[in-house]
């Protein structure tokens, strides 16, 4: 049976104070605590392995009988919204590397110039407060504190601490994060509202959002045939930094194939009658090339600094000027990091798009609520930018 | 020194921990509850506070809370404090009933578990971070206690064994003489 003594509350409060001591110099940092907590990792190390080995089936199990069929429908959907995109895909890598071949020429810097470092997610926060991950890559790859870190589809976070072969990633949900950003005001035009993604199993999507896709797949997914002349290119998915991504860990990655078909006019100009002159002797006929002059997309921008706001909430960007002859913001704008002398991300890395715009009185500006482009409950591949600051750098 | 640690609790409760804060950051952070991560080791330390009072839900919670704070990165400490929490308070409600029912420990244990997840954020803003609350904290500190309550049936022997807490050993009062 349990005692309550005076002797008891005292272990008590001298077990508190303990754990206040250490508190506190962990958080003013301590190269001893540091080490410590180096080496109880490493000796986690093995027991995490070995119970990962006897846990795996059961939690194999247990997500059979909870997301087989989510996940079997998601699947089929997921075919069809790859198949829609296999057709944008080649004209997106021609726009990406006109875009890089255009700031290589203004001198301008490019986020194909900065290295990168390939990691996967192996480990996740294992409580319901932190929004941090972790990675199989350290400091013996050349990985900082401070680094961002992308996937595919834009930021996802930045190292906050760094161990030998393993780094923890703090995601831009975290309540901790902040970056400097930019929303480039008028590219949402028709977008409206956007639909805040919620948690679900197993890959992020509702119910909802999958009966949407759905039903996208279903009225606008082409079939072309077969045709002679059609152009066949093998392609893979293009990454925000213009290098190639690997899909997943399987020898057999089935790439993708875009088939691009003859245009009608080719047609149309085969059947009809050749010119001829009164002498009957074909006239041969000079094609003029005609030039579309297309004006320039003036985009505004806006800067801000983006906060996460924990799990569940959409990030929020604040500290905007409220400034309407400059930029006028609202739901679809893009948001991109800002970069800068002191930013720990260089700038034009995609970040998201605007959800939700809240006004506030006075002069504190709007605050907007921003959907992240990349899905942060399936991380996978990721990729570390090895990027320092310019004035980490100019030191 | 040596010895006295090796006839201490922590050689049995250690290893134990190591166990169940690998089992805490392998399955239970992919198989959740309504999107909620089960917390078996703040289980495991109301276990410990419940069967074996206030004072070794305390060291369980203390010594728990630093392995989980060494290995998850967190501020050393601030697992700790809200484990002891919780622990504290499981102990403290088993002084309720003299033996209580194994229904009643879990319990306990779910209310021990509640207090110190419910702890978790709050040690964090005390430590100057910003918005530490989840978005549906209410549901979070119930399916976590509620799933404390359920593993308590396993957690609390486990935890008597890991702690060397003895079960009551009641004893006849002995005979009045007549007078």
């Amino acid at each position: 049976m349990a005692i309550y003594t005076v002797g008891r509350r005292q272990v008590i409060v001298a077990l508190l104070l303990t754990a206040a001591l250490l508190l506190t110099l962990d958080l003013r940092g301590n190269p001893i605590l540091d080490t410590i907590r180096d080496g109880f990792s490493r000796a986690m190390a093995p027991v995490e392995t070995a119970t990962e080995v006897v846990a795996r089936p059961m939690e194999r199990a247990w997500n059979s009988y909870s997301n087989y069929d989510d996940l079997e429908r998601e699947n089929e959907l997921l075919r069809e919204v790859i198949a829609q995109q296999a057709g944008n895909d080649a004209a997106a890598r021609a726009s990406v590397i006109d875009y890089q071949l255009l700031l290589a020429l203004n001198n301008l810097p490019s986020l194909s110039g900065i290295e990168t470092e390939k990691a996967q997610v192996v480990g996740v926060a294992s409580n319901n407060i932190d929004q941090v991950v972790e990675i199989n890559k350290g400091s013996d790859q050349g990985i900082a504190v401070g680094m961002p870190v992308v996937n595919q589809a834009g930021l996802i976070g930045k190292i906050t601490q760094v161990n030998a072969t393993t780094a923890k990633v703090m995601l831009v949900t975290d309540p901790r994060y902040a970056v400097a950003v930019e929303i480039l005001a008028g590219t949402g035009e028709g977008l409206g509202d956007l639909p805040v993604t919620e948690n679900t199993t197993p890959s992020g999507a509702t119910p909802e959002e999958l009966d949407a896709i759905e039903e996208a797949a279903g009225t606008t997914s082409t079939t072309a045939p077969d045709a002679d002349g059609a152009v066949t290119s093998t392609t893979t998915p293009l990454d925000v930094f213009g290098d190639e991504f690997p899909l997943a860990e399987t020898d057999d990655q089935t790439p993708t194939t875009t088939t691009t078909i003859a245009p009608d006019d080719e047609d149309e100009s085969v059947d009809a009658p050749p010119v001829t002159d009164p002498d009957g002797e074909p006239v041969p006929t000079t094609t003029l090339p005609v030039t579309t002059t297309t004006e320039p997309i003036q985009l505004e921008k806006e800067f801000g600094t983006l906060g996460g706001r924990g799990a569940g909430r959409p990030p929020q960007i604040s500290f905007i000027q409220n400034a309407p002859s400059l930029a006028v913001l609202e739901v679809g704008d893009l948001v991109e990091t800002a970069g800068g002398g002191d930013s720990l991300a260089p700038p034009n890395i995609p970040v998201g798009r605007v959800i939700n715009r809240a006004d506030r009185p006075g002069v504190a500006g709007p605050l907007l609520e921003i959907e992240l482009t990349a899905d942060l409950d399936s991380l996978n591949f990721v990729r570390v930018v090895l990027f320092r600051p310019l004035s980490e750098v100019e030191q | 020194m040596i010895a006295a640690f090796l006839q201490s609790s922590l050689i049995r409760l250690i290893p134990v921990g190591m166990v169940v804060i690998a089992l805490q950051r392998t399955i239970l952070v992919d198989v959740k509850v309504a999107g909620v991560v089960i917390q078996i080791v703040l289980a495991l330390v109301a276990a410990a506070g419940a069967s074996g009072g206030s004072e070794k839900g305390a060291v369980a919670g203390f010594v728990l809370g630093l392995m989980y704070d060494l290995v998850e990165g967190t501020p050393l400490g601030s697992s700790a404090i809200a484990f002891m929490l919780g622990g504290v308070v499981a102990g403290l409600l088993a002084l309720i009933a003299a033996d209580p029912q194994w229904w009643l420990k879990a319990i306990f244990v779910g209310l021990g578990a509640m207090t110190g997840e419910a702890a978790l954020p709050v040690v964090r803003l005390f430590i100057g971070e910003e918005n530490p609350w989840p978005a549906d904290m209410a549901k979070v500190v119930g399916v976590v206690a509620a799933a404390a309550a359920v593993m308590s049936p396993l957690l609390v022997p486990l935890s008597r064994w890991c702690l060397k807490i003895r079960g009551p050993n009641w004893v006849a009062p002995a005979e009045q003489p007549t007078v």
